[in-house]
């Protein structure tokens, strides 16, 4: 077993790594940039080195400054995490070039899956069904692209090649509009990934997120942990995520068909360590491949809570050469898990997102609940990174009692001083299809609405107009106490002392 | 339980020596009536309420125990008015208090419509892309400015039709929040 291991990334994935680390008495290395030096994954791990400026090209990219220091202070391996350099073939190749144990698949697996059109065309020959498009047709130009549009179909989504997390992805619902939504979807993949090679796919109408969760290990060991399901998502980025999918529920038959398909699309890779591989599925129950994205992925806990099984030890005992534990019989679903994203976003703001400092947290906490997180209170949250502060996993025998849970916790968190989508998932759990699980990848678009004003019993306009005005109120009275000075009318005083009281 | 609100209005009852105030909130065209009698009681539309408010630390936030009820609405300024956080909900109040209104009722009410329009970065970050240029005619909902913030690139649009008359920044430039980047006219 390893000794030290470094985590090449920051946040709430970091701490969440250091996490199984300790419980599995193994010393960590956390790396950070200038932003971070206040991070809770600094905190926690035994060691911790700086990397560079803020921006993640200057620190949580540099693959050769972050080996360096894994070799400097005698780490034997380097967790990536999610994200940063978690999926390049480069980086997997330069730990094993320099001695050192990558937690994750090797190089060629990462090649292989990274490139989407090249994933298609593997998992194909596996005899994996995929969604049409223009993979593995070369990297084709604006004109090309036009011209083949319409024998795709429309609607279709014009998407990167590199990268992922819905960054530089532009559906498209007609030719006329196809231009513009090309030159957009080129700027932004080129800005994101240096990469602005794009293809086309048939968006497929009513279509579910549902993806399997695998685990490989390097003696021909390859199981699936059931699926989840991710539908819930806004300009692709997923928001809420649970285990299993309302889709599949006892469909027991289905749920072995993918997750043999699944097993099927890593072997065919020869793929090592924890791996997901996304699948779009139809309201006929029909499958398509999607990707695979080798690497721990950011819903993983709500597998962890229904298997009983910790993914990131599992990644652990298998990049040290350990068979798995577990035969694919062994694997139970037990009860019912959810996620929600907790982003710093405003939801009423068309969720723009909203930095600055968390003046307080306070976490929601009783049965079921798991927090994992990298802020705090007194924290700040910058532009350089992405939103997520951290992620809220409930765990219930059922769907309804989960959602009953997850509601409790999310009114009980308190976020202060930035914005949080808190209240979108409030509303999307209050939502009539939602509790159905009648829902698709559009679901969020088409209109989950965050209900304003309107009459029901959550609804309290009186209350606000009340506490905007004792707001007003107590600044009229710290003004007149300033400007009044040693001459203050003592009750005045006395009423805006008692209102400062609590104040920090 | 104390007192549950539907006690009639009778400022000669109330027990507080302090001069009382009269503020008045307006939510999306409906208007409050709020006097503030004491530090636990104010009258709301013509009900007297008990009422016990705290700050909590952090500032935005506070504990609200109206008629024994507990709030919890999460308080922010924004464009002039307030912007309330409550229960998952989201209240935009206008504030005024007499003197205010008595101003606004005399000059007779703007409309917001009208006039410049200045476009301030909601949020730090980088200006990607300016798709107008000085002089530009644009329509409700066209793209002004496209900021990279948080690895998201955010479309700024314009909130109603106008013509560009200033750009105040640059492409590549970071910015930070609440500067200002372009002006409607």
């Amino acid at each position: 077993m390893f000794n030290k291991i470094l985590i090449a990334n920051r946040g709430e994935i970091a701490v969440r790594v250091i996490r199984s680390c300790r419980e599995m008495g193994i010393k960590t290395v956390a790396v950070y940039s200038d932003a971070d030096r206040h991070g809770l994954h600094v905190r926690y791990a035994d060691e911790a080195y700086h990397l560079g400026p803020p921006k993640a090209s200057e620190s949580y990219l540099l693959a050769d400054k972050i080996i360096q220091i894994a070799v400097d202070c005698g780490a034997d391996a380097i967790h990536p995490g999610y994200g940063f350099l978690a999926e390049r073939a480069d980086f997997s190749q330069a730990c094993l070039d320099n001695g050192i144990t990558f937690i994750g698949p090797k190089p060629s697996a990462i090649s292989a899956m990274g490139d989407k059109q090249i994933a298609r065309e593997t998992v194909k020959k596996a005899g994996v069904p995929v969604v049409p498009g223009t993979e593995g047709q070369g990297n084709l130009s604006d004109q090309a692209l036009l011209k083949i549009a319409p024998e795709i179909g429309f609607p279709l989504l014009i998407k990167p090649s590199a990268g992922g997390g819905g960054k530089g992805m532009r559906e498209v619902h007609q030719i006329g509009d196809m231009a513009g939504l090309l030159a957009a979807s080129r700027r932004e993949a080129e800005s994101s990934f240096g990469d602005g090679n794009i293809y086309l796919e048939k968006l497929i109408r009513g279509a579910r997120h549902i993806e399997i969760q695998i685990l490989a290990d390097q003696h021909g060991g390859v199981i699936h942990l059931g699926e989840r399901e991710c539908s819930i998502q806004r300009r692709h980025q997923k928001l809420l995520e649970e285990a299993p999918s309302p889709l599949i529920g006892s469909n027991q038959e289905l749920r072995e068909q993918m997750g043999q398909v699944a097993v099927q699309a890593a072997r065919a890779v020869d793929y090592l360590n924890a791996g997901t591989i996304e699948f779009l599925v139809d309201g006929d129950l029909n499958y398509y491949f999607l990707e695979m994205n080798t690497r721990l992925q950011v819903e993983h806990p709500v597998t962890e809570a229904v298997t009983g099984i910790d993914i990131v030890k599992e990644q652990i005992r298998i990049a040290a050469g350990m068979p798995l534990q577990f035969k694919q019989e062994d694997i139970q679903l037990n009860g019912w898990a959810m996620e929600c994203r907790i982003n710093a976003e405003d939801p009423f703001q068309d969720f723009m997102p909203s930095t600055g400092v968390i003046t307080q947290s306070l976490l929601p906490a009783g049965p079921g609940i798991r927090v994992d997180t990298g802020v705090y209170s007194g924290y700040e949250i910058s532009a350089y990174y992405d939103a997520l502060i951290s992620k809220l996993i409930v765990h219930e025998s059922n769907r309804t009692d989960t959602i009953a849970r997850m509601s409790r916790a999310l009114d009980e968190y308190r976020v202060i001083g930035i914005r949080t989508n808190i209240p979108f998932h409030q509303a999307l759990l209050k939502n009539k299809d939602f509790l159905a699980g009648d829902f698709d990848t559009q679901f969020v678009q088409d209109g989950v609405l965050l209900r304003n004003e309107d009459q029901d019993d959550q609804c309290f306009p009186e209350i606000a107009a009340l506490a905007a005005v004792l707001a007003t109120h107590k600044r009229s009275q710290q003004s007149a106490v300033a400007i009044q000075g040693g001459m203050r009318n003592a009750s005045n005083w006395k009423r805006a002392s008692r209102w400062e009281q609590n104040k920090d | 339980m104390p007192a549950t609100g539907n006690v009639p209005v009778d400022g000669s009852k109330t027990k507080t020596n302090m001069g009382s105030e009269t503020y008045f909130a307006n939510i999306a065209g409906r208007d409050f009536q709020i006097e503030i009698l004491s530090e636990t009681e104010v009258i709301v539309n013509g009900t007297l309420r008990k009422i016990d408010y705290h700050t909590l630390k952090g500032g935005s936030s506070c504990s609200l125990l109206v008629d024994g009820k507990s709030f919890e609405p999460n308080t922010f300024q924004e464009n002039g008015g307030w912007e309330i956080l409550l229960s998952g909900r989201k209240y935009s109040v206008q504030v005024e208090d007499e003197r205010e209104r008595q101003l606004r009722l005399a000059s007779g009410e703007s409309s917001p419509q009208q006039g410049r329009y200045v476009l301030y970065s909601p949020m730090p970050g980088l200006v990607i892309d300016i798709p107008v240029k000085e002089g530009d005619q644009v329509q409700q909902g066209d793209v002004l400015v496209i900021l990279e913030s948080m690895k998201m690139q955010n479309e700024l649009l314009a909130p109603r039709a106008g013509k560009v008359s200033r750009i105040q920044t640059t492409l590549n430039a970071n910015v930070e929040r609440k500067q200002a980047l372009l002006t409607l006219e």
